[in-house]
């Protein structure tokens, strides 16, 4: 082969199998969901769940990493809600003054701002407030100073600087208060982003349920203290769990099969003779559990297991303690943490700390929101969840800390006035300071006190943000806390830690909800239209310009393809726009090709050679394709910019399809051409008549 | 197969009787929105737009007479099926105009399985903020647009190419308020037809390019040839192309008018229309533009063949 023909095969084949590549994870992840579904019912409950929970094990990593990669549809295809909030900051220059200080000149200065930005969010709203103060408040004599207090040096400019900063951590916190809760409610793939200086945009795809939304987005965010217990009592509680677990199960299969009046006695024999034969009940698969807890027990020695292979085990274990395999247990004795299994209640006092990996959180959740179990738990302790993961920030299973709280709270968030991060210069470390009003101070001095050498666990929404040791009795009210990761982990401690301090709620300004069945219809339809409209097309070239019009039929397949394939690279989401941004490009590419072939044609028909005329025909509408082209791209770069949601999904296809189809036009169908030529056709029909 | 060829249209010859055409649907489009009123979708209006959908069949002045007694110049209208409707209220976001609705209606309807299809819910001020937005994009993207084809041709050419599109946008608004009071279409301005127009401003223009484009190399190749001929051959070179090229993208936007569903409908019946006048707009505005313009302006006889001053100013002209 010439090298000039490879690269002619190269540009034809490679971009199929780039499109291919790229396209596969769109496909298994199709493919797992239908597995996936195959084990729910039509309420989408889980029929198997043994079998369900093999499945996940098996395919975790497979699913989350095709999910990930795969082309994402858009709210209007899927169903889902949007909802767009704004953080009212005016309340929170309100708020922020000192109580006393408040009076008429300070309000009408709030009232007018507020009247003025509710109707234009261009501007920056602490910028009207200054406007309004100095054109207000300055004449009658007054300044920022009469009205806001804080700390260090007092100057207008450190007023500003202060009130810019707390409202850039009012909208940052919202921001995570609201990503918290979205996650703890189990929102698949959620997004949330901030747009703006003070607007929150969430995307929940699959809500059906608005109201309960709108409710989990706006409650305000609750900041407590509470104490660490991580003690004996918390593990004794555990190990109680499982054995009810597994007692339970026994009662449950003897209920289920009650209903199956059969295999009632079967199960009951089984149980009570043989380990193996279990195995052929499939669809008690809990039996198995049962009857390996039977044999354990037979066996109750020091390890129980003794004997078996390793793997075999932990299997084993895993089946007998169906509550506490789904964490990891240490024990701190010495200054040295060791995992401890629960074998026997045989468990020393000392401090004990616990972590669960992402993926059986869910049963965790389950198995700890039961009636029957919560009576198990020490009646004054809670477990919360540490609300970020100590594994590194794209683990595939993060790993979270549990902790044993007291249910009662300390202290209450709002006896923090200020929070700040900053870094320590002599262990050269990220630092938070922490503020407390008069009443917090006393109150943190006792606790404090009371408390040297335990930790105390700063809670916001039932999630563990740090659990931080007490060192010392802090009788001033400014404590500082240390062991942060990095600056980042340290501002959102700040951020979380302020949240009785910021008082800016969140209004929600723009709500939309596609419920499923609508998502499901349009993409019918857009699906249906697109295809009926891609035949036509293709049909009419395929009959006006004959060969020629088949090969650019295949550089117009290879460009959707390469379309769809590319958008999941660039974040897009398939919206309906986007599918009509896909058959606008259809359009487009049909108008490049077109546009060429006239041109051959005319060069033909001008009687030049079949070769002059292909270059010919190709350089000389290269500028007019290259002009269309970047003219609809400015557009699309517009609409892009100024779009929001479903038009931006327009645009970005657009886009993504104006320069794919550059390429395909030019390229790919001059390729093919020529790699036609060198197989021996002299000349190939473009339609023209026979002349 | 080929529906064209060698034409000899004299287009331009009879460009000021179509030039007259488009002036009066120009005032019509800049009147039509005010005379007959625009109807703005939720995107722009603000407020709560339900569409939901009954098991079975009903009368839509029922539901308005419910609906109505609760919420004052609420709006009801089928959509898509028989059993399927929008209804719109003014509403505060505070209160929840959703539950209210289908309680409404569950209580006037007991045995009806009600299933809420989409909830738009928009405060003023976005509605405010998407239609100041959308007329940035517009303006942005013919100056832009204007802007790349002076620079790629000649000035006047991107003037002339800029007003083809104020052109196209004002024909298309003009038949989009026009069938939208008809009632013929279900179309609303929000925002998926201001994408359509702004898809209109990017792809019209092709036309045009590709005409001047012709034009550029045809005043290399016929030096000394009047420019109304020139540009008569021009437009007569590149018709095949223009037929072929809307004929297919009419297609696929009929296609998708009629099958595409509810929500595509207004998006592509608006790109038909701009497709259409764009390509005539191409012929009839942006090159009777520069005609115009090196007529009355640069005083150059663009009927008379071979004059000195004719020549370099079409060699001016051709400068890129």
């Amino acid at each position: 082969m010439k090298p000039n023909l490879f690269w002619k095969y190269f540009i034809v084949i490679a971009p199929i199998v780039l499109a291919g590549f790229l396209l596969y994870p769109t496909y298994r992840s199709g493919d797992l969901e239908k597995k996936d579904a195959s084990y729910k019912d039509a309420n989408g409950n889980v029929i198997d769940s043994v079998g369900y929970a093999d499945f996940l094990t098996k395919y975790d990593d497979d699913i989350k990493s095709n999910k990930s990669k795969r082309i994402k549809l858009g709210l209007d295809l899927r169903g889902g809600m949007y909802v767009m909030l704004e953080v009212d900051i005016v309340k929170l220059l309100e708020e922020a003054a000192s109580r006393d200080a408040i009076d008429d000149i300070f309000t009408q200065v709030i009232e007018k701002t507020k009247i003025e930005t509710d109707l234009d969010d261009g501007q920056n709203v602490l910028d009207v407030f200054v406007k309004n103060f100095n054109a207000i408040a300055k004449p009658q004599g007054r300044t920022l100073i009469n009205y806001y207090e804080i700390s260090g040096e007092i100057s207008e400019q450190n007023i500003l600087d202060k009130l810019k900063k707390d409202i850039e951590d009012a909208v940052d916190q919202a921001k995570e208060v609201i990503r918290q809760r979205i996650d703890k409610y189990g929102v698949s793939e959620p997004s949330i982003q901030k747009q703006g200086s003070r607007r929150i945009v969430l995307e929940l795809p699959g809500i059906n349920n608005p109201e309960e939304m709108r409710q989990l987005v706006k409650g305000t965010a609750r900041l407590e203290f509470k104490l660490v217990r991580n003690n004996v009592d918390i593990v004794r509680a555990f190990y109680k769990i499982d054995e009810y677990l597994t007692k339970r199960k026994n009662s449950t299969i003897a209920t289920a099969t009650d209903t199956l009046p059969a295999s009632d006695s079967t199960i009951a024999k089984v149980d009570s003779t043989k380990v193996d034969t279990t195995a052929s009940v499939t669809s008690a698969d809990s039996a198995k559990n049962d009857s390996a807890m039977q044999a354990a027990k037979a066996a109750d020695t020091a390890n129980p297991y003794a004997g078996l292979p390793q793997e075999e085990q932990q299997k084993r274990y895993e089946k007998d303690h169906p509550f506490t395999s789904l964490f990891i247990s240490y024990i701190i004795q010495n200054q040295k943490s060791q995992p401890i299994s629960y074998v026997k209640d045989d468990f020393p006092e000392a401090e004990y700390f616990f972590q669960i990996p992402q993926s059986t959180e869910l049963k965790f959740n389950a198995i700890m929101n039961r009636s029957d179990i919560k009576r198990l738990i020490p009646n004054d302790l809670q477990i919360l969840r540490s609300a970020k993961s100590s594994s590194p920030p794209n683990a595939s299973n993060p790993i979270y800390t549990l902790y044993s709280v007291k249910r009662d709270a300390e202290l209450k968030g709002d006896v923090v006035t200020n929070a700040r991060a900053s870094f320590d210069p002599q262990s050269n470390s990220p630092v938070v300071m922490m503020e407390m009003d008069a009443d917090g101070t006393a109150s943190w001095a006792r606790i404090t006190g009371a408390n040297v050498n335990k930790k105390i666990a700063i809670v916001l929404d039932e999630q563990v943000y740090s659990a931080p040791n007490v060192i010392q009795k802090i009788t001033g009210g400014n404590s500082q806390i240390t062991g942060m990761q990095n600056a980042e982990e340290a501002h959102l401690l700040e951020i979380i830690l302020k949240a009785g301090a910021l008082k800016a709620p969140v209004k929600i300004i723009e709500e939309r909800v596609v419920g499923p069945s609508l998502g499901e219809d349009s993409i019918k339809s857009g699906l249906l239209a697109s295809g009926i409209a891609f035949l036509m097309v293709i049909l009419f070239m395929g009959i006006y310009y004959s060969t020629g019009g088949m090969i650019a039929n295949v550089a117009v397949l290879i460009n959707v393809a390469l379309i769809m394939a590319t958008l999941p690279l660039f974040q897009g989401t398939l919206t309906l726009p986007g599918i009509a941004g896909i058959i606008l490009t259809i359009a487009m590419a049909v108008d490049a090709n077109i546009l060429i072939f006239e041109r051959i044609r005319e060069e033909l028909a001008r009687g030049r050679s079949f070769r002059g005329a292909i270059d010919e025909g190709f350089s000389k509408a290269l500028t007019a394709v290259i002009d269309t082209h970047i003219t609809t791209f400015i557009t699309g770069l517009i609409l892009f910019f100024l779009g929001t949601g479903p038009i931006q999904g327009f645009a970005l296809t657009l886009m993504i399809g104006i320069l794919s189809t550059f390429f395909t036009a030019i390229t790919v169908s001059r390729a093919i051409i020529e790699i036609m030529m060198s197989r021996g056709s002299g000349t190939i029909s473009f339609g023209q008549p026979k002349s | 197969m080929q529906f064209l060829h060698g034409t000899k249209i004299d287009f331009l010859g009879k460009r000021k009787t179509f030039i007259y055409l488009s002036l009066i649907l120009n005032v019509v489009g800049i009147l039509a929105p005010f005379v007959l009123g625009l109807r703005f979708g939720i995107d722009f209006e603000g407020g709560t737009e339900i569409a939901l959908q009954f098991s079975e069949k009903i009368n839509t002045a029922e539901i308005r007479d419910v609906i109505d007694k609760q919420f004052e110049g609420a709006e009801i209208k089928s959509y898509g099926k028989e059993n399927q409707f929008l209804i719109r209220v003014v509403t505060n976001l505070s209160k929840d105009a959703t539950s209210q609705v289908i309680q409404t209606l569950k209580d006037k309807y007991p045995t009806e399985v009600i299933t809420i299809l989409k909830v738009d819910t928009i405060g003023p001020k976005v509605g405010n903020e998407l239609r100041t937005k959308a007329l940035i994009a517009v303006l942005l993207a013919i100056i832009a647009i204007m802007l790349y084809i002076a620079f790629r041709f000649e000035f006047t050419y991107g003037v002339g190419a800029a007003i083809a599109i104020v052109h196209d946008v004002l024909v298309t608004l003009a038949l989009v308020t026009v069938f939208s009071k008809l009632g013929i279409l279900n179309l609303e301005v929000n925002q998926s037809m201001i994408a359509a127009f702004l898809t209109v401003v990017g792809f019209s223009v092709n036309d045009t390019v590709i005409i001047f484009d012709r034009i550029r190399e045809n005043i290399e190749r016929h030096k000394g040839m009047n420019m109304i001929k020139l540009m008569n051959i021009s437009i007569n070179e590149t018709l095949s192309r223009t037929i072929n090229t809307v004929l297919t993208v009419v297609m696929v936007l009929f296609i998708i008018t009629l099958f595409g569903g509810e929500v595509l409908q207004g998006f592509s019946f608006t790109m038909l229309v701009g497709i259409i006048t764009g390509a005539y707009s191409s012929i009839y505005i942006a090159s009777a533009f520069v005609i115009w313009y090196l007529q009355h302006v640069k005083k150059v006889d663009v009927e008379g063949d071979f004059t000195r001053q004719n020549n370099t100013e079409l060699l001016k002209a051709s400068k890129v």
